[in-house]
C-alpha cells in the first residue's frame, strides 16, 4: 500500500507550447481510491504515464512513499515498476499463443521472479477474478475475460498500487461493470492503492476521490469540494 | 523467456518457416561444395591409393592416371611390350603387372591384368577364387554378375556398344572385396586373354608389327585381326619375351626410394613415362581447389543475401511489434528480457536453419556421391570434419552478432511511445 505525492510536476513535449500536463501539488494517501477523468488529450494518458514511471517529468517530484520516481534511470523505473504497481490498460496487452496462467506470469518470469509462491498466486488470482480454467489460450477468450486475465497479472505480485487505464473502455457494459468490481474489490483486499483514469462513470463514482483534467491541468477534484 | 520464444515462434510458425528455409539452402549450398569436394579429393586418392606408380608410353600424364586409376575409357598410346619384361626382372621392382583395356560387357569395362595385380590391389575374395586359366574371370564387388555366370566381351569402351567377340567367352570364378575404386565396376580378365581376342600375342612372328594398330585400347569401327580365347589354357604371366604393346604397367617398387629411382628411369627412357598417380592427383586438386573456391564465393554471396534478408526482416518485425515490446516493458519486463526475446528468437531460427542446412547438404553431397560412386565405381567418403564445426560455430556468431541489431532496437525502444502508437 502506497501513498502518492505529486509536488511542482510538469512535463512538455517538443513543439507544444503548453505543457502536455502540470500539477503543482496532489496527494492520495496510502491504499486511496483515485479516479482521473477527462476529455481525450487532456493529459490523462500522461498522468498514467508519469504516475507508473513510464515517463519521467521534466520537473517535479513523484514520491511513492519514499521513492521519488522522477528521479531514477529508465531500467529502474523498469524495475521499480515491476515490483510496485500493477497495470490495467484498455487494450489488455495479452499475448496470444500462451495460455491465461502463462499471460498472468509472464512479466514475473521475464523479470526471473516466478517462484513457486507466486504460481501459486498465480492461479489463485485466476480463479478469484473467476476464470476457472487457466490454461485457457488468450486468444479464445471473451473481451471481458481477457480483461480478467489482465487484472489477474497486475495484482501477481502484490502491488503496493494499482493503475488502470481505461480499464472497461473496450467492453460492452456488462463486462465493464464485472471488471470495475473485481479492481474495487481486488484492491481493498489485497490493500493496494488504486488510480483509475476512466470516463466510465458508472466505475468513477464507486471511487473515493475523483479529479477532472482539461488541458494538462486539474480544473476539478471531490476532495476539494469536501474541505475547501 | 524460452516459453515465450517458443509460443511466439509457433505463432509466427510461417514467418520461422520460411527463415528456417532460407538459411537452411543458404547453409547447405556451402556444406555440400565443400563436403562433395572433399569426397572427391579423398575418394579419388584412397582409390589411387594402391597405385603406386604407372608407366605408360610419352603422352598425357593425367591421361594416363584417369584411364589406369580409374579406368575412364581413353584411347592411350602403346609402348612396347619389353618394358613389361624389364620391369619384372628389375631389382627394384615388388612386382609389375600390365593393365590391358578395350572390351566391356553390359557396361562393365574388361581389364586384363594378372593375379599380381589383383593380389597386391585387393583385400580377397568374397566368392569364388583367381582366374587360373586364360577363359575365367575375376569381377569387382560393384560388378553385378554372380561366379559361374558367361561373360561375352563387346570390343570397344563401355558405352560405346560395338561388336561382340562371338566365340569368346569368360566364365565369372571369382568376386572381390569391396575397395572403394574404379576397379570394383570391372571385369578382370588374364592379359593374355585379351591379347589372344585381339589376335595379339598368339603368333610371335606377327605380334611385333600387330602392335602399331590392334591395341588393346579402344580403338572401334577398325578392321581387326580377331582371335579368340582358349579358354582352357593355364595362365601364363612370365612375359620373359614377345609382349605386345601395352597401354599401362602398374608397378609396385620395393621401397620409397626404389619408387622414386624407377619413375626416373622411365621417365627418360625412351618410349615410356612414369607417373605417380598420387602426384597428377594433387595438381588436380590443385584444379578442384580453384573450383571449390568459385563456388564457395557463390555460396558467400547467397549467404550475404540471406544474411541481408534477415536483418531486414528483423528490424521490420520489431518495428511491427513495437506495441508487444512496449507493453512487455510496461508489465515489468526488464529490458534485457526483450532484448533476450528479440535476441533469442533470432539466434534460434538461424540455427535450427544452420542445422537443417547441415543436415541438407550432407543428404546433397551424400546423393551426388551416391551418383557418382554409381557411375565409376570410386567410393566417395562424405565426411564432416572440424573444420565443418569451426565453419558452424562462425555461422552461429555471425548471426549471433547480426541479431543483436535487432535486440538493440528492441532494447531501446520507449515502453511509452510503444503503448501510444
Amino acid at each position: 500500500m502506497l501513498p502518492l505525492a505529486l509536488s511542482g510536476v510538469a512535463i512538455s513535449f517538443p513543439g507544444l507550447a503548453q505543457p502536455v500536463l502540470s500539477i503543482d501539488g496532489l496527494a492520495v494517501p496510502a491504499g486511496g481510491r483515485l479516479a482521473v477523468t477527462g476529455a481525450s488529450g487532456s493529459g490523462k494518458s500522461t498522468f498514467v504515464n508519469l504516475v507508473s514511471g513510464l515517463e519521467r517529468p521534466d520537473t517535479g517530484a513523484i514520491r511513492w512513499r519514499d521513492t521519488d520516481i522522477a528521479t531514477l534511470s529508465e531500467s529502474r523505473r523498469d524495475r521499480w515498476r515491476a515490483t510496485n504497481v500493477g497495470l490495467v490498460m484498455q487494450d489488455f496487452h495479452l499475448f496470444p499463443g500462451l495460455a491465461a496462467i502463462d499471460n498472468v506470469l509472464l512479466p514475473a518470469r521475464l523479470a526471473r521472479a516466478a517462484t513457486a509462491e507466486i504460481k501459486a498466486r498465480a492461479l489463485e488470482l485466476l480463479s478469484r477474478v473467476g476464470l476457472s480454467r487457466p490454461n485457457q489460450s488468450v486468444e479464445t477468450m471473451s473481451r471481458g475475460e481477457m480483461q480478467r486475465v489482465a487484472v489477474a497479472r497486475a495484482l501477481l505480485r502484490r502491488p503496493g498500487v494499482i493503475i488502470a487505464d481505461e480499464p472497461t473502455a473496450s467492453l460492452d457494459t456488462e463486462a465493464g461493470a464485472e471488471v470495475g468490481r473485481l479492481l474495487l474489490e481486488l484492491a481493498d483486499q489485497e490493500g493496494a492503492t488504486l488510480i483509475v483514469v476512466s470516463h466510465d462513470e458508472r466505475l468513477t463514482e464507486r471511487l473515493d476521490r475523483r479529479i477532472r483534467l482539461a488541458a494538462g491541468r486539474v480544473v476539478a477534484d471531490t476532495a476539494a469540494e469536501v474541505s475547501p | 523467456m524460452i516459453r515465450f520464444v517458443f509460443a511466439d515462434l509457433r505463432r509466427l510458425w510461417a514467418a520461422s518457416l520460411v527463415i528456417v528455409l532460407l538459411v537452411a539452402l543458404a547453409t547447405a549450398l556451402g556444406v555440400a561444395v565443400t563436403l562433395q569436394e572433399r569426397a572427391l579429393r579423398l575418394g579419388s586418392a584412397r582409390a589411387a591409393d594402391k597405385f603406386d606408380l604407372i608407366v605408360g608410353a610419352p603422352g598425357s600424364e593425367t591421361q594416363l592416371v584417369l584411364s589406369s586409376v580409374f579406368l575412364q575409357p581413353a584411347a592411350l598410346p602403346l609402348m612396347p611390350g619389353e618394358v613389361l619384361t624389364k620391369l619384372i626382372a628389375d631389382p627394384h621392382v615388388a612386382w609389375a603387372a600390365p593393365i590391358g583395356f578395350g572390351d566391356n560387357f553390359i557396361g562393365y569395362p574388361i581389364v586384363g591384368t594378372t593375379t599380381a595385380l589383383i593380389s597386391g590391389t585387393t583385400t580377397g575374395f568374397t566368392k569364388g577364387q583367381m582366374f587360373a586359366h586364360e577363359g575365367e574371370a575375376v569381377v569387382g564387388s560393384g560388378v553385378d554378375l554372380s561366379v559361374g555366370t558367361e561373360v561375352k566381351p563387346m570390343h570397344g569402351a563401355a558405352g560405346e556398344g560395338g561388336e561382340t567377340h562371338a566365340d569368346s567367352i569368360y566364365h565369372v570364378v571369382g568376386k572381390l572385396q569391396p575397395t572403394g575404386t574404379a576397379w570394383d565396376r570391372a571385369i578382370l580378365v588374364p592379359i593374355q586373354a585379351v591379347w589372344h581376342i585381339h589376335g595379339l600375342g598368339e603368333d610371335h612372328d606377327h605380334a611385333g608389327e600387330a602392335n602399331a594398330d590392334h591395341n588393346a585400347a579402344a580403338e572401334g569401327g577398325e578392321e581387326h585381326h580377331h582371335g579368340h580365347i582358349d579358354a582352357d589354357a593355364p595362365l601364363d604371366e612370365s612375359f620373359s619375351r614377345d609382349v605386345p604393346g601395352l597401354p599401362a604397367i602398374l608397378v609396385k617398387p620395393k621401397t620409397i626410394g626404389d619408387a622414386y629411382t624407377l619413375r626416373q628411369t622411365y621417365r627418360t627412357t625412351e618410349g615410356t613415362r612414369a607417373v605417380f598417380p598420387a602426384e597428377v592427383l594433387t595438381s588436380l586438386y590443385a584444379t578442384l581447389g580453384d573450383a571449390r573456391t568459385v563456388l564457395m564465393y557463390v555460396a558467400y554471396g547467397a549467404q550475404t543475401l540471406v544474411a541481408a534478408a534477415l536483418m531486414l526482416i528483423a528490424v521490420i518485425h520489431v518495428a511491427q511489434r513495437r506495441k508487444q515490446i512496449g507493453a512487455l516493458r510496461a508489465f515489468g519486463a526488464p529490458r534485457f528480457a526483450v532484448f533476450g526475446i528479440v535476441w533469442l528468437e533470432l539466434l534460434l531460427l538461424v540455427a535450427i536453419g544452420v542445422g537443417a542446412g547441415f543436415g541438407l547438404g550432407y543428404g546433397a553431397a551424400e546423393f551426388l556421391a551416391g551418383l557418382f560412386t554409381a557411375q565409376s565405381g570410386v567410393h566417395m567418403p562424405v565426411e564432416f570434419t572440424t573444420s565443418d564445426a569451426v565453419l558452424a560455430a562462425t555461422f552461429l556468431t555471425v548471426a549471433a552478432l547480426m541479431a543483436a541489431l535487432p535486440a538493440a532496437l528492441a532494447y531501446r525502444q520507449s515502453p511509452v511511445e510503444a503503448l501510444r502508437g
